[in-house]
């Protein structure tokens, strides 16, 4: 099966890309738009959560209730996240409705009102947030520890910090909003059934006129790998480890990808055989491999009780030590067999297809065909994940954990 | 989409659905039962069994059924509720028929006690997980509450007690006594050969010895009443509302499915611009759980513990308004384009429409085709809504809070 996709660039330098399906119904899209949580100033941490509502509340001469009325209307489900680069607004919805959508985000991205009465909304809505975050101590362990691990302001919380979000004005963030919503620097991609002549022609028409502004230019500060515990009376400690590895563009990105299969792809690997089938620790046991454009990691988290904190660690430590002396042909071949899996399985949802193409873009300035991710998957083989964990030991490491009780990391 | 049906001689049903365009194709056993069909000396027995069953039978160990799934490239786990135990797969079609095998074997386990032993350990992490996820805690509580001494008021997990206390020959009593053919519906959506696969789970499950099952479902129109807990580690309030709706088997659990999403989807729903769009609360949603001869909708708040009051003047104005004034056209039209376009998506993945497929037969024991279902939610007019609000006033509801301390 060889897969069509889609690319097309409108004449201020937007990028479209578009993976048609043929046996669908729906599609869906997104826009990365490059104004996440890094690119703000310095004391502006959390602005993209507000800036992200707020656009919402009212655009293009309607007002919040008109717009989210159409938008609901349409039966759209909607999703914003905040990343480290990116604001990401995307959707799903009957293809019959994909156009009438896109006209409606176009107006949210290009010509939202901006009310000064409705900021204080989001800002709160923002806050609010922050605070929750206190009660979900395992989505806290993981905002920290990419706070920890990538060097700043690459990290930076997504969802904010309380002193930049209380002196945080609605000035600021038309500002931001001017500044960093360059159309020319965003991506859209779209997934499904959709006719990407008319599409292109659309988007043309609505977003030629955004003309392109002065990209940001980030300078990472340097950062250093170390121990971070934050104490909280909860029933487990959670514990988030995250070693460094090669980002996407590089040339073992596969090797990396394989060997975090090896260790966590299934329920067979090496993490969840040991921590939790043999020992008994944990309920949750994964690992993961986690990219920005600059850095790498492989991050692990693992949730047990006080008394078993630090066996659970050294457990875990001990494996990605050893994963590096001796990787079997069955397990190489359980993992690559994983990672191809789960890609078509993926690849069967519109949303997952146009997230990843525009991940993609953004990454390696294309789009990679399932075609060319499964033979690169393909010529993996135990010498070249070996070679490559010998060449990038898992040594240095960040680690942050929060419960009752802390550990010895002897880091 | 073509539709098959077998039942096998010992009262085993199979459910297909065959879309020969899917790139996958899924399976799941649905065991009809739960935290229900449980009683207080083993509460916690149908998750804990769920565990077990990965821990393989006589002829695989615990690591060769995870090695075994793993070799396939098998997307699989399994889920319990109050009222059903799901175990799926879903792999390229290629591997399919390996997969069926398997969770066919995997259905009959050996139940070892030392498995038994070190899952327990698991078992209690997961307890202890949920513990500092207080959005699933207070549904938990408010659930006990509201069902009161309805067997719906189990808890899924158990509780430490009773889960340090269970023995493994209780574990296999209760397996003999629910695991039988007649209380499982083995369902099947996505790309395969429907002739294919039901031969092989007429191999691996048809000597099943039948046995007859059964569940007590009588309606439960819940308590109403109040109670709230403060937690040291908590920052938020935690709140969660039950008020009775409609069962499955209902029709109008189609109605009661809109009215949740006017009232409470994270969009434009009543709450929504009552209490999110004015940062009143962080999050208010509501869903109608229609479980098998009993229903409820749930609420869920957080917010602020300061607002608690607030929130809760807004939430009974909104529940009153429901009662006094018709819903508007606009309204149940919007529900209705959101609750169709979520059909569309969830079936155009194999896994989706499992899910779908399985619990239409477990509840109703009949196949519901996609068109059908469209037309039923298509069908629900405003007077139904009204009709449904009668019925199953909200104001009558069960409350439990969770919040902090300080």
């Amino acid at each position: 099966m060889t897969e069509k996709i889609d690319i097309h660039k409108l004449s201020n330098g937007m990028v479209v890309l578009g993976i048609p399906m043929a046996q669908v119904q729906s599609a869906a899209f997104g826009f990365l738009l490059p104004a996440g949580a890094a690119v703000m100033p310095e004391d502006c941490c959390g602005a993209p959560a507000v800036i992200e509502d707020w656009i919402f509340r009212g655009a293009g001469g309607r007002t919040s209730r008109e717009l989210t009325d159409l938008l609901d209307g349409l039966g759209l489900h909607r999703n914003a996240s905040i990343k480290s680069k990116h604001i990401e607004l995307s959707a799903a919805t009957e293809a019959n409705n994909l156009l009438s959508a896109i006209e409606l985000y176009a107006d949210v991205i290009l010509k939202p009102t901006l009310d000064e009465s409705q900021f204080e909304y989001s800002k709160q809505l923002a806050l609010h947030g922050l605070a929750g975050l206190e009660d979900d101590p395992r989505q806290k362990t993981s905002l920290l520890l990419a706070e920890h691990f990538y060097p700043d302001p690459l990290g930076r919380s997504t969802v904010g910090k309380l002193e930049d979000l209380q002196n945080l004005g609605a000035e600021k963030c038309r500002r931001l909003i001017s500044e960093d919503f360059n159309i020319a620097d965003t991506i859209f991609a779209v997934a499904g059934k959709y006719d990407f002549a008319e599409l292109c022609s659309l988007l043309e028409k609505l977003f030629a006129s955004a003309q392109p502004k002065k990209a940001i230019d980030i300078n990472a500060k340097k950062q250093i790998l170390a121990y971070h515990h934050h104490p909280h009376d909860g029933a487990q400690v959670h514990i988030g480890i995250m070693f460094p590895t090669v980002t996407a563009q590089d040339p073992d990105y596969y090797n990396a990808r394989a060997a975090v299969a090896v260790l966590s792809g299934g329920m067979s690997g090496r993490l969840f055989t040991e921590v939790r089938e043999k020992r008994g620790l944990c309920y949750a046991i994964g690992a993961s491999y986690n990219s920005l454009k600059e850095m790498a990691g492989i991050k692990c988290y693992a949730g047990t009780t006080p008394d078993k904190a630090q066996q659970t660690f050294d457990v875990i430590m001990g494996e990605f030590k050893k994963v590096g002396d001796q990787i079997s042909e069955d397990e190489l071949h359980r993992a690559k067999i994983g990672l191809k899996s789960s890609l078509i399985m993926q690849s069967e949802s519109t949303s997952a297809r146009a997230g990843a193409a525009g991940a993609d873009y953004y990454m390696l300035g294309r789009v990679r065909s399932l075609e060319e991710i499964k033979q690169q998957i393909e010529k993996v083989t135990v010498k070249t994940v070996l070679d490559f964990l010998n060449k990038n030991p898992f040594e240095k490491f960040c680690s942050v954990t929060i419960g009752s009780a802390g550990i010895k990391t002897e880091q | 989409m073509k539709f098959e049906h077998k039942k096998l001689n010992n009262g085993l049903n199979i459910v297909a659905e065959v879309n020969k365009e899917a790139q996958s194709a899924a399976i799941g056993f649905f065991t009809k039962t739960g935290a229900r069909d449980e009683t207080d000396n083993i509460n916690g027995v149908s998750h804990f069994l769920e565990h077990m069953l990965f821990k393989g039978t006589d002829g695989l160990s615990a690591l060769d059924v995870n090695l075994y799934f793993d070799n396939l490239g098998a997307v699989y786990n399994a889920f319990t509720s109050e009222e059903n135990t799901v175990y799926y797969a879903a792999t390229l079609p290629e591997q399919f028929a390996e997969v069926t095998k398997l969770w066919c074997k995997l259905l009959r386990p050996s139940l070892r006690d030392d498995d038994f032993n070190m899952e327990k350990n698991v078992i209690l992490e997961e307890i202890a997980m949920y513990k500092d996820l207080p959005q699933f805690d207070v549904m938990d509580k408010c659930r006990a509450l509201h069902f009161g001494v309805h067997p719906c008021a189990k808890s899924v997990l158990g509780t430490v007690e009773s889960i340090k206390a269970l023995k493994s020959e209780q574990m296999r009593e209760y397996f003999d006594r629910r695991y039988a053919p007649d209380n499982i519906t083995a369902t099947v959506a996505g790309n395969f050969d429907f002739e294919e696969i039901c031969d092989l789970i007429e191999a691996g499950c048809g000597k099943w010895p039948p046995k007859q099952t059964s569940r007590k479902t009588e309606y439960f129109a819940g308590t109403a009443k109040k109670d709230s807990e403060k937690k040291n580690n908590l920052n938020r309030l935690h709140i969660c509302l039950a008020s009775p709706t409609v069962s499955y088997q209902d029709e109008k659990c189609y109605a009661a499915m809109l009215l949740a999403k006017i009232i409470g989807d994270d969009s434009g729903s009543r709450f929504f611009w009552e209490l999110i769009d004015t940062a009143i609360a962080e999050t208010a949603v509501m869903q109608c759980e229609a479980m098998d001869g009993v229903g409820a909708f749930y609420s869920y708040i957080n917010t602020d513990a300061k607002n608690g009051e607030k929130v809760m003047q807004i939430v009974e104005s909104v529940f009153q308004s429901l009662q006094k004034e018709k819903i508007s056209v606009k309204e149940l039209q919007t529900a209705k384009n959101k609750v169709l376009s979520s059909i569309t998506l969830k079936n155009e993945v194999p896994m989706g429409r499992l899910i779908e497929l399985g619990f239409n037969w477990v509840y109703l024991g009949k196949y519901r085709p996609i068109e059908d279902e469209i037309q039923k939610i298509k069908d629900v007019s405003i007077d139904d809504l009204t009709a449904l609000l009668a019925d199953f006033p909200l104001t009558q509801y069960t409350q439990f809070s969770l919040g902090p301390k300080k």
